[in-house]
């Protein structure tokens, strides 16, 4: 603002959202995510030219890489993933800026050398001592690392630090971490991903809500039967078993993807689209939601079953996992939002692996028309008005409402109104990690995870996490192909609901 | 996204009335959407128009073939032939893009009419049936604009932006005059300003230096040497002069002597440019500020 006052010049041009020089490093930079989704985001950030011209990369593992077998890997992977086609030019350019570092995260001496390489890239790439660290590492190093590089962080130019989740396994690992973070950085320069946050149509919902003045005044317990969130999976765990076994759905997906959604759906409107306006006002809705107790709360584990026509074993039987496994595959839950807007107004959150279908949606089921003048016989199929918004796939919003059908008499059916990204924006959607990284180099907060709102997560997760320890439930209790466990259904039928199908 | 469409369907007819147009476009839709899961989807964005004379035919599809795929609005491309025998001739076309995950279409409609005799001079009543409802109206205008023609006059009256390419004019100078009273009419959007997008951001970078500045050197089209230098003046609210060398594209520029840096090499197509401008709803005050200080 400071600057277009000061430059007339500037004001009208909105120019691109290019980030100051800087380099970024990553650490984990072997593992899977780096190949499937960061290089592929760095390199559709070179194609639009949203990188800054001085810029480097530095790759970071204990795998014994030269830089050129690191970039040949690299370049696999966004041929492999990437959504552009791959352009030698930007490619060359990318790799141009791409070092790697063997080392072991513990050893002090790699340490200083990365902090020596980073000194030499500000001289050869004018990277100005502008870091960017991303964690991408096992919970178990994310101390080690995180310490090491506070410890050297640079004295010039500005750092900031993206660590990927899980942060922290419950409250009291998260709070520990925060406690080890804060020691050398503000809170200002941490961003904690939830790559849901970056995809367009999570953030479409902040559009859907307060762009449109018909939704706001009847987004509430007035007219809002009950809200419905679905995060499905058909895969199983696909070689993380390690890391699922740990996890469960409850700590993979509930405790931040999925009450992410139900923070943007529950919260209040913002005073503006700041980093700290948003995250209070989702923080006031997670301090809201009370725990659930054990008649609220539904888990399962999937047995053998289908999927695509195909049989697919149950978790127990997959390599990596425990014969006798207890961890969750599905979590349902019934979450009420203590406040004036949702009092008494019920969130139905479900998500699991090996479901029907893969989809992630918010359904608003809106309450019946109070009394509509036709005769039932008319209306006998009509079901009540729900807002669909498709996260993913077919990303987009629908509204279900009533329509005449065709003819003598008056019958009513239920017809779809359909907002289809792909109708109206005939461009890709950019990848959830393009929009963060670019964020992350920017300093923009926004879509990134604050450390209170994580610790208020991991306190409704621990909450329903030491009631399971109490009992032992049979499992598998859901076959793969379904839509989970006969009790989350029962949850839903309890209250004279049902769970949407498709 | 595909870059082009999974079928068409195509329609042609000879001395036709709106009622024939339309129909075709109902049948075709239908036709297009055969085998899939639900109707095709027709543009939820924009209607656009243009007004195409003969002589900028092919360069007008040339533009729209790349748009269509970007933009899938409803197409209305009038052809003005006011010397033939009075009558319209229409070619009528339904492309279907896929939607991710190919079980439904995306339609872009394109309507091609052919205006002969006195039809050229009533377009208004010919297009406005065909404009989809709710939605927001473009007008590009191909050529020179006719300043006071009842079909410029009447087209401006149905639509929500006007588009131009101020490369395309001969007298700039007058036309920018010209140009002025209609801003408090209708948005102008003008691909030659877009052009300079990346010279503007550039010359933004010289700040506070050329706060001063009192000459602009360029080597490129009169169009875009005038608006910048517009821009600077209405900008810095100084006086700027211009020395200006012609070229097709801008190559070079400097401020009072010194050389501007030369932005990174963005090669735009038409119908990137058109679809950057399509994009554009509202008035743009700094773009109007320019024309008037260009032409004053």
């Amino acid at each position: 603002m400071t600057e277009l006052a000061e430059n007339p010049l500037l004001e009208g041009l909105r120019p691109r959202r290019t980030p100051a020089p800087c380099a970024l490093v990553i650490f984990g930079a072997s593992g899977d995510l780096t190949r499937r989704k960061i290089f592929p985001a760095l390199y559709s950030l070179a194609c639009r030219r949203l990188l800054p011209e001085q810029f480097a990369v530095v790759g970071v593992a204990r795998s014994d890489w030269t830089d050129d077998e690191f970039r040949e890997r690299m370049e696999h992977a966004v041929r492999e993933f990437g959504r552009d086609d791959f352009d030698e030019s930007v490619w060359e350019w990318l790799a141009s800026a791409t070092r790697y570092l063997s080392m072991d995260f513990a050893d002090e001496e790699r340490e200083d050398r990365l902090a020596a390489l980073l000194t030499e890239l500000d001289e050869q790439r004018g990277t100005r001592g502008n870091r960017v660290y991303y964690l991408a590492v096992p919970p178990q190093v994310m101390e080690t690392v995180g310490e090491a590089v506070g410890k050297r962080r640079s004295t010039e130019g500005w750092t900031r630090l993206i660590i990927e989740k899980p942060f922290g396994r419950d409250l009291e690992s998260a709070q520990a971490l925060t406690e080890l973070i804060s020691r050398y950085f503000t809170e200002e320069e941490v961003f904690r991903i939830d790559h849901y946050l970056g995809k367009e149509t999570v953030q479409n919902m902040l559009a859907l809500r307060f762009a449109n003045g018909i939704f706001e005044p009847i987004w509430n317990r007035q007219f809002i039967d009950h809200v419905q969130i679905t995060v499905a999976e058909t895969l199983g765990s696909e070689g993380r078993a390690s890391y699922y076994e740990r996890a469960g759905a409850i700590r993979d997906i509930f405790q931040n993807h999925m009450l992410q959604l139900v923070a943007l759906t529950a919260m209040e409107p913002p005073i503006d689209f700041t980093a700290e306006s948003v995250r209070n006002e989702k923080v006031k809705v997670l301090k809201a939601i009370h725990t659930p107790g054990p008649k609220h709360i539904v888990r399962g584990q999937y047995g053998t079953g289908y999927i695509d026509g195909k049989e697919v074993p149950g978790y127990r039987d997959e390599e990596g996992v425990a014969p006798n496994s207890m961890t969750e595959t599905y979590v349902a839950a019934k979450l009420f939002v203590d406040n004036w807007r949702w009092a008494d107004t019920p969130f139905y959150v479900r998500t699991g692996k090996r479901l029907a279908r893969r989809e992630t949606t918010i359904a608003i089921q809106f309450q019946r028309a109070p009394h509509p003048p036709f005769e039932d016989a008319a209306t006998e199929e009509l079901k009540p008005n729900r807002l669909l918004v498709h996260v993913q796939p077919d990303e987009g919003v629908s509204l279900a409402m009533a329509a005449k059908v065709p003819g003598q008499g008056m019958r009513l059916r239920t017809v779809n109104m359909d907002f289809i990204y792909g109708g109206a924006f005939r461009t890709e959607l950019p990848e959830a990690y393009e929009r963060l990284l670019l964020d992350a180099m920017l300093g923009d907060q926004t879509l990134f995870t604050r450390s209170d709102e994580v610790e208020e997560q991991w306190a409704i997760v621990d909450a329903i996490v030491a009631a399971w320890k109490r009992d032992r439930p049979a499992f598998p209790n859901y076959a793969a192909g379904t839509w989970g466990p006969a009790a989350a259904n029962e949850l839903m039928q309890r209250d004279g609901r049902d769970w949407l199908k498709h | 996204m595909s870059a082009s469409p999974v079928h068409a369907e195509e329609w042609v007819g000879e001395d036709v009335a709106l009622a024939d147009v339309e129909r075709a476009l109902w049948q075709m839709r239908d036709a297009s959407a055969e085998g899939t899961e639900g109707p095709d989807l027709r543009t939820s964005v924009m209607t656009h128009l243009a007004w195409v004379p003969a002589e900028w035919r092919e360069a007008a599809m040339e533009t729209l073939a790349g748009l269509e795929e970007r933009h899938p609005s409803r197409g209305i491309m009038l052809f003005p032939d006011p010397s033939a025998a009075d009558g319209i001739d229409a070619k009528v076309s339904v492309l279907a893009f896929p939607l991710r995950g190919g079980r439904r279409h995306v339609a872009a409609e394109v309507i091609q009419l052919t205006l002969r005799g006195r039809r050229a001079t009533a377009p208004a009543s010919i297009v406005t049936p065909l404009l989809v409802s709710n939605l927001p109206v473009f007008l590009r205008w191909r050529g020179e604009l006719p300043f006071g023609s009842p079909e410029l006059e009447q087209m401006l009256g149905v639509a929500d932006r006007l588009v131009v390419d101020s490369r395309e004019w001969k007298d700039l100078a007058r036309a920018y005059r010209e140009l002025v009273p209609r801003f408090e009419q209708t948005a102008v959007s003008d691909i030659a300003w877009r052009r300079t997008w990346p010279w503007r951001l550039a010359l933004a970078g010289l700040w506070p230096e050329i706060a001063q500045a009192g000459e602009l050197r360029i080597t490129g089209p009169s169009a875009e040497a005038l608006l910048l230098v517009g821009w600077l003046r209405s900008r810095l609210e100084r006086p700027v002069e211009l020395v200006q060398e012609d070229a097709p594209k801008i190559e070079s520029m400097a401020i009072d002597g010194r050389d501007v840096p030369r932005p990174r090499d963005e090669t735009s197509s038409s119908s990137d440019l058109l679809s950057a401008e399509l994009d554009e709803l509202s008035r743009d005050e700094i773009y109007e500020n320019a024309v008037r200080a260009a032409s004053a």
